[in-house]
């Protein structure tokens, strides 16, 4: 996360934030520090859950593109504006 | 005069009192959720008795949350007249407590208690110091002395003021409010100007003007035990509101920042009695102190949602309770206002209206029987 910070300059919500959201199966998530609500789909939540539980970018890119049978490098890029699409909610 | 309180008396078992029982959609005072809280207690096994100021009030007729009900004098008629009133109702009623829930008549309150206690009513509420420090008109001066931050504002006696006030570096818009209640944005001096002849006309001298400071608003009510410590703090955020910006959804949220500032007010004045603090947490990360309410809001039902109810504390502090049992700040808990009709008979407006009371219902039931 820091090094995506530092290569972008975008805000970049860190672990500790993540790790404070509620997130439901279905995506729903509710932040208890500003208490707004938004959701995200599938792919978003599989990320989520992964830095949630302390995954590296790489670990979260590779698994997504595992699990969706894309290239990694997409699944790498996907994952990085993802996080700084968060930043912009957190 | 009825018989003193009883030493000893549980608050369970305490017949309490309750204000601003009044429920416009709008802007609903508080005591009505006030009164819900205590109600739905599981263990309150006591009554309440709701004090209105107007035959409209809605708490006056709502049997499910108040047991009977009083008009009372407006605050503006002072003190007298409201201990002989008071003294009234207590003749009929043996109270134990008063909870006010209007900042208006707190002062009219806070005059009365020591002869209310002598009559057996105890009262959670904030000295008269406490309540001048945190009043609008002196709030920055506070925020300062407690280095916590405030958005400018100044206190008007003049509106011309608003003609000018952009050369002086107070860009439109701006808030305007009243010193008790009501707050307006303003966006020129011609919509300043006439929402400054509104506020005084309905709350008098001075108008308050506060630079707009950019932010999610956020609100805590909590309970100061006048030692300094808070007690139960349950913070908010609005989801929806009114077009008088009260809050018409909200939910729970645990905001440590906010916490610790509510710490700090409650420890500087050593505050007594329930609060709410309003603040804006600023998208510069700061959290800038709106108002000061020296009482509970009319959000507080919340309170008892989250498990942590607020206007109960208040009863087990006046019993000399030590146990509170409140759970953990919680988040997620919404709440959504709703309006609904309560329907009152014409025997229950009469009484009311001619004899300050709402009859009891047994004799509401002989009334209507008889019709």
């Amino acid at each position: 996360m820091e090094e995506l910070l530092s290569r972008t300059g975008g805000k970049v919500p860190s672990r500790e934030r993540l790790s404070q959201l509620a997130v439901s199966e279905t995506g729903f998530i509710f932040d208890p520090q500003t208490g707004q609500s938004f959701s995200v789909n599938p792919t978003g939540l599989i990320v989520l859950d992964l830095l949630k539980r302390g995954s590296t970018l790489d670990v979260a890119s590779n698994s997504l593109a595992d699990r969706c049978g894309i290239p990694a490098e997409i699944a790498s890029s996907s994952v990085e504006a993802f996080i700084l699409q968060l930043g912009r909610y957190l | 005069m009825k018989a003193t309180r009883q030493k000893g008396k549980s608050w369970q078992n305490c017949k309490v009192a309750v204000t601003g029982i009044n429920a416009r959609a709008e802007n609903p005072g508080p005591g009505c959720a006030v009164a819900r809280c205590i109600q739905e207690h599981p263990q309150f096994k006591g009554s309440i008795i709701g004090l209105g100021y107007d035959a409209l009030d809605a708490g006056l007729y709502a049997r499910h949350l108040c047991n009977n009900s009083y008009l009372i004098p407006y605050p503006s008629e002072g003190e007298e007249a409201l201990l002989y009133r008071l003294a009234q109702i207590h003749r009929a009623e043996g109270l134990d407590a008063i909870i006010p829930c209007l900042d208006s008549e707190l002062q009219n309150f806070g005059r009365l208690k020591s002869e209310l206690q002598l009559m057996g009513i105890s009262m959670l509420i904030p000295t008269r110091d406490q309540f001048n420090l945190r009043a609008k008109n002196h709030l920055r001066t506070f925020c300062e002395s407690i280095d916590v931050h405030a958005p400018e504002s100044k206190a008007l006696s003049n509106p011309s003021f608003f003609d000018s006030c952009e050369k002086e570096g107070w860009k439109y818009p701006l808030i305007v409010k009243g010193l008790f209640y009501d707050a307006y944005v303003v966006h020129s001096a011609f919509e300043a100007k006439t929402i400054f002849a509104k506020l005084v006309s309905t709350w008098g001298y001075p108008v308050l003007v506060q630079k707009l400071v950019i932010g999610d608003e956020l609100n805590l009510a909590a309970v100061g035990d006048g030692k300094g410590n808070m007690l139960g703090a349950v913070t908010m955020r609005k989801k929806a509101l009114t077009e008088k910006g009260k809050a018409w959804a909200g939910v729970s949220i645990v905001d440590d920042g906010l916490t610790k500032v509510a710490e700090k007010i409650v420890g500087a004045l050593s505050w007594r009695g329930p609060l709410e603090v309003e603040v804006i947490k600023g998208y510069d990360g700061k959290i800038y102190l709106i108002e000061i309410n020296p009482r509970f809001p009319s959000w507080i039902y919340l309170s008892h949602a989250v498990g942590r109810n607020l206007p109960v504390a208040v009863l087990k502090l006046l019993s000399g309770a030590t146990q509170l049992e409140l759970s953990e700040p919680t988040s997620g808990t919404f709440f959504i206002r709703h309006a609904q009709e309560l329907i009152v008979t014409l025997p229950e407006f009469e009484t009311v209206l001619t004899e300050g009371r709402l009859a009891p219902q047994m004799v509401q039931d002989q009334i209507i029987r008889s019709a």
